[in-house]
């Protein structure tokens, strides 16, 4: 069963072991986990076999997946990409911002969150690859400066609508009725942010393992020197993956927006956590020890299940982040201890 | 190459991993900075007693379990952890078998806790804060699917009006703290405030504030106060140089027992404990230690029983779901405990000022002949 495939651009990138008990538990063990407890739960709680249930897990899910697909992205290139959550905050505070302060329709605030986030992904962009700043200082620069500039325009508010304003107006606007849809909406069963989520896993999945850019993306992030001695324009791609992230950061920020219905300055506060636990988790998925689009989907469903099958069996929620640290540490456990990958080469292309 | 390369790797990741950890660790300690006001520490939680009905069990409490959700916002801190205490033995008294959601004061995990809730076949759902626009569209879809809703402490009456308010009246508990305060000090004094607005229970206690001021000439000659991490320590500076400014005033209503405390640790200071007193609202084990310390300027405080409004919460919700409950607004009275009161009976903890003021308890409130309620 061992052999080596070589990739159209010359580099030998996968030299694959016997398969044995040990490979099969790196590679299936987490799958088997998911599985497991969600025929456990849904044998035991009869009201987590509900398909609303299901739904309104992979609604809630749907967040911190997509967080998470863009934070994949950047951890593909070797950064990290803290301000997500704050990202997702500001995106709530702009969506409300533009809809009860100044009136506007609902697709002007989605054209808006969306601008901020390519924006802000630039900025960590010019700061990483400009400045040579590295990643984590440089977004976690932009993370506070995001929390606390998001806050000036509204004065430390949370928005919504009948807001008294600084010169002693009431704000004139509210969400819009199409907005709230975003959130509220579906198609047949199927919440409009399941969607979004699923469509954004895939495309992100083909654009990481199916393309080019993908492959490259992963070469850079193991070795930028060699990706660029080998002629790949590192800093740009590196720049995509911020922009990219931010842009998905702004889309959970939408759905959160949508689903608050106001411009609640706590929102996104526990997103960037959550995020990263999800990414990290994803990397252990099938035993490709790297950052990839289907692990991270499949790490947020995991812990949606988790998280919605304890609370359903009452535990209390201080309990929830111990279920998700015990989560991230069995997928750490299944990457470090367990995954024997010597011979693996970093770049190989996942899936 | 490789080797070195993954050993790299893997360092940055063990390092994020730490991060990730370590951010946990602190993101679970910043969870109780609710505007909620404070009560006895719950070291160990409360148990109350019951006394056995006198009537039999109205429909559907004659088929248990009742099933019910309850959509927290949050269930951190003193007050929330005693609510919970309370509403849980109540359920329990009463055979109601509950989900407890808890969104760790996420506002998003709330509504897509309710809609879970609302899917989950459950009887009735008490839904304990959150944001008035977030969640009233969801209150709403439960009544429409036939499921009763009590809420606790939003504002609901008017977007959703089938749906039972339920909250601690904080007019009367600003009405009981400042009737001592009137009968103490009398009419036209110098008088201090520390509040701060859009808070909404603080705001509720306002109103009450600027009808005393206005009805009995007070003149309010310092407003201070600011809503921080630390607000005893951060407001005692306010205050100070309030009185530095003004050491003349009569009395200082703080209506909230942080505020409060910051408030009489600057009067003290300032060596003003003889002329000046205050006034203020909720109570706990360290607030009585400070009302009864020698000399403290403390006179009295307006409080209620977490514990007993989350087991008077949740009779309601029984009460709703046996077709007894009328008014869709059920406020819970709060009592007034005087420094004088505490001294005379030798008070030092909840548990004795709840074993000496049996009002506290409200067993009585929002009961009827076949709700076995809960005693505190």
């Amino acid at each position: 069963m061992s052999k080596t495939t070589t990739a159209k651009d010359g580099a030998t990138l996968v030299v694959k072991q016997p398969l044995d008990l040990r490979d099969l538990v790196v590679r299936y063990g987490f799958i088997a986990v998911t599985v497991l407890f969600f025929i456990y739960f849904a044998a035991t709680i009869p009201a987590f076999r509900q398909s609303s249930t299901m739904f309104s897990m992979l609604k809630f899910t749907s967040v911190v997946a997509i967080a998470g697909l863009g934070l994949t992205m950047t951890m593909v290139v070797g950064g990290l990409d803290l301000s997500v959550g704050a990202t997702a905050g500001m995106a709530v505070t702009v969506s409300a911002m533009t809809m009860v302060i100044y009136a506007q329709q609902g697709w002007v605030a989605f054209v808006a969150v969306i601008v901020a986030g390519a924006l802000i992904g630039a900025f960590n962009a010019l700061l990483i690859v400009s400045f040579k700043i590295p990643d984590l200082l440089a977004t976690l620069a932009t993370m506070f400066l995001i929390q606390g500039l998001k806050l000036v325009p509204v004065d430390g508010q949370s928005v919504s609508s009948g807001l008294i304003l600084r010169d002693g107006s009431v704000a004139p606007g509210k969400f819009t009725h199409g907005f709230l849809q975003i959130n509220r909406g579906s198609i047949g069963p199927v919440p409009y942010p399941v969607l979004i989520f699923l469509v954004l896993a895939v495309v992100t999945w083909f654009f990481l393992s199916r393309t080019k850019w993908g492959r490259v993306m992963y070469a850079i992030g193991s070795n930028p020197e060699a990706a660029r001695l080998a002629g790949a324009r590192v800093g740009r791609y590196r720049a995509v993956a911020y922009m990219l992230s931010g842009v998905y950061a702004a889309v959970a920020g939408l759905i959160l927006a949508s689903r608050i219905g106001q411009g609640d300055i706590s929102a996104g506060n526990s997103l960037l956590l959550d995020a990263v636990a999800v990414s990290l988790v994803g990397t252990s998925v099938l035993g490709v020890n790297k950052p990839n689009a289907f692990g991270t989907a499949l790490g947020a469903v995991l812990i949606g299940i988790l998280l919605t099958g304890t609370t359903m069996m009452n535990f209390p929620y201080y309990w929830q982040d111990v279920v998700k640290g015990l989560v991230l540490l069995v997928a750490l456990v299944f990457s470090f201890t367990l995954s024997r990958k010597k011979q693996r080469f970093v770049a190989a292309v996942p899936l | 190459m490789t080797t070195t390369l993954k050993a790299s790797r893997r360092k940055g990741i063990l390092f994020l991993a730490i991060l990730l950890a370590f951010a946990l660790f602190s993101a679970g300690c910043s969870q109780d900075t609710g505007s909620d006001t404070t009560a006895a520490p719950a070291t160990t939680a409360d148990v109350g007693t019951t006394e056995a009905p006198t009537a039999a069990m109205p429909a559907p409490f004659d088929a248990p379990p009742v099933k019910i959700a309850v959509v927290q916002n949050s269930g951190a801190g003193d007050y929330f952890q005693q609510w919970t205490n309370g509403a849980k033995q109540q359920a329990d008294a009463l055979g109601i078998e509950y989900t407890w959601y808890d969104a760790q004061a996420d506002n998003a995990k709330q509504a897509t806790d309710m809609e879970t809730a609302i899917g989950s076949g459950v009887q009735g759902i008490v839904v304990d804060h959150g944001q008035t626009d977030t969640m009233c569209p969801l209150i709403n879809d439960a009544l429409d699917a036939g499921i009763p809703v009590v809420i606790y402490d939003i504002a609901i009456l008017e977007c959703a009006p089938a749906a039972v308010q339920t909250q601690q009246s904080d007019a009367s508990l600003a009405d009981l703290s400042l009737g001592q305060m009137l009968e103490d000090i009398g009419k036209d004094q110098p008088v201090g405030y520390v509040n701060v607005l859009g808070i909404a229970p603080l705001d509720r206690r306002h109103v009450v504030w600027e009808e005393y001021v206005a009805a009995n000439n007070w003149d309010q000659v310092f407003f201070v106060g600011e809503f921080t991490n630390a607000v005893a320590t951060d407001n005692a500076q306010l205050v100070d140089a309030a009185l530095k400014a003004n050491p003349d005033v009569r009395a200082i209503f703080a209506p909230y027992d942080e505020l409060t405390k910051g408030t009489v640790s600057a009067i003290n200071d300032n060596g003003l404990a003889d002329k000046i007193w205050a006034y203020g609202i909720d109570i706990s084990n360290a607030d009585i230690e400070v009302m009864t310390a020698e000399g403290s300027p403390w006179k009295a405080t307006a409080t209620t029983d977490p514990n007993a409004i989350g087991a008077a919460v949740m009779r309601t919700m029984a009460l709703e779901l046996a077709g007894q409950q009328v008014d869709r607004s059920v406020d819970f009275p709060g009592v007034l405990v005087t420094q004088q009161f505490l001294l005379d009976n030798n008070i030092t903890n909840m548990v004795e000022l709840r074993a000496a003021m049996p009002e506290l308890n409200l067993a009585d409130v929002q009961s009827a002949d076949w709700i076995p309620a809960i005693q505190f």
